[in-house]
């Protein structure tokens, strides 16, 4: 691969991997406009699979990171998830609060174990 | 072209594309009004900062804040870019993440019909999200028909174009921010989303594909191979689904 493909390379996948399949829902929602019931079975099981396809990556960006997080322990990484998570029910699921408590422990935890 | 109120203030005979304008400033100022959109772009800065954070390049990064406009999509795209998995599976990834977008198209097609022209439609339907959908839902159905298109685009205008600098800044900022600051950026996407799903959890089935997917996550990143990922939705996903079957059987 020489350098002008390999620079071009990623806004490849950025229409091929992203803008393609994500954009052809949309499209077809147009095509076949017929109302769907989003309560339907077919409905709950996409959900579901989206959903569990979001925490993974989720999961796998905190536990097995690349790039700046690596830099982190690990003890830190999963201790600002699970601070978060027990924070925002603690904060009677506020969401903002349940991040400032996630991000205070991370930037903290960053702070002293990388400088 | 400006028509003097004096003549006749009720008038209907105020010309068509005049009133379109006006409509689609109105969408500007409630994109630009709205909570939501402000959340929108605060979690576009995080996504900046994360692309900068795991080695995705900036131009890209804006990029798919321009074309792709649903950051589920983005998060599967550049996690799966950062874990080094190939185009076709990160494509299949995200066409299944992003399948959750055709209801949401769907219930909003009644006030996006127009003058009924498919391209129109289709272009129109390329900007939804949650976001738009959700502020679309509040502000479409009181309008005059002929409002609610024009209107609709000038939100949309706001939040694409808000999309699209928020990257650009949240990547620019991790390069200048003191080191913790600039990971505690890259981290804003991961906790905010995990937050997020589990408040828009209504039902076991939405609690228990949460669970599975992040518990499943570190099991097949070491046993799953390339497709890793598709195995954790999918199986995660599905095994969610059939306990929600069976219990909605056994009640």
């Amino acid at each position: 691969m020489n350098a002008s493909t390999g620079d071009l390379w990623p806004y490849l996948l950025v229409i091929v991997a992203g803008f393609l399949p994500t954009d052809i829902w949309r499209w077809l929602a147009v095509i076949f406009a017929r109302r769907l019931d989003e309560g339907s079975e077919i409905m709950i099981f996409v959900r579901a699979v989206a959903t569990a396809l979001v925490a993974g990556v989720i999961m796998r960006l905190v536990l097995l990171p690349t790039g700046d997080l690596v830099a982190v322990p690990l003890a830190i990484r999963a201790g600002a998830v699970a601070g978060g998570f027990v924070v925002y029910f603690l904060a009677r699921r506020s969401m903002l609060v349940g991040v400032l408590a996630g991000e205070a422990i991370m930037v903290a935890g960053a702070y002293f174990t990388t400088g | 072209m400006v028509e003097s109120p004096a003549s006749d203030p009720t008038s209907s005979s105020v010309p068509p594309t005049l009133a379109a304008r006006a409509w689609y400033v109105r969408g500007l100022s409630a994109g630009i009004t709205s909570v939501q959109g402000w959340v929108l772009i605060a979690s576009y800065v995080g996504f900046g900062g994360l692309c900068a954070g795991i080695g995705f390049p900036p131009g890209p990064a804006v990029f798919s804040s321009l074309l792709v406009l649903a950051l589920p999509s983005q998060l599967l795209l550049v996690g799966g870019y950062a874990a080094g998995n190939g185009a076709l599976v990160i494509a299949l990834a995200v066409l299944l993440s992003a399948a959750r977008l055709l209801p949401s198209v769907v219930t909003l097609l009644p006030y996006l019909r127009g003058r009924g022209r498919l391209v129109v439609q289709l272009f129109a339907a390329h900007f939804v999200a949650v976001t738009i959908w959700v502020e679309s839902r509040r502000h479409l159905p009181p309008l005059p028909v002929e409002a609610r298109l024009p209107f609709y685009f000038g939100m949309v205008t706001v939040f694409n174009s808000g999309s699209v600098v928020a990257t650009a800044t949240g990547f620019m900022l991790a390069g200048r921010l003191p080191h913790a600051l600039a990971i505690g950026l890259t981290f804003l996407t991961p906790i905010s989303f995990l937050l997020a799903l589990t408040r828009n959890s209504r039902d076991l089935v939405d609690y228990l594909s949460l669970f599975l997917g992040l518990a499943l996550a570190p099991l097949f990143a070491e046993f799953g191979g390339k497709l890793d990922l598709l195995w954790t939705g999918l199986v995660g996903g599905t095994a969610a689904w059939i306990v929600h079957r069976w219990r909605g059987r056994a009640a």
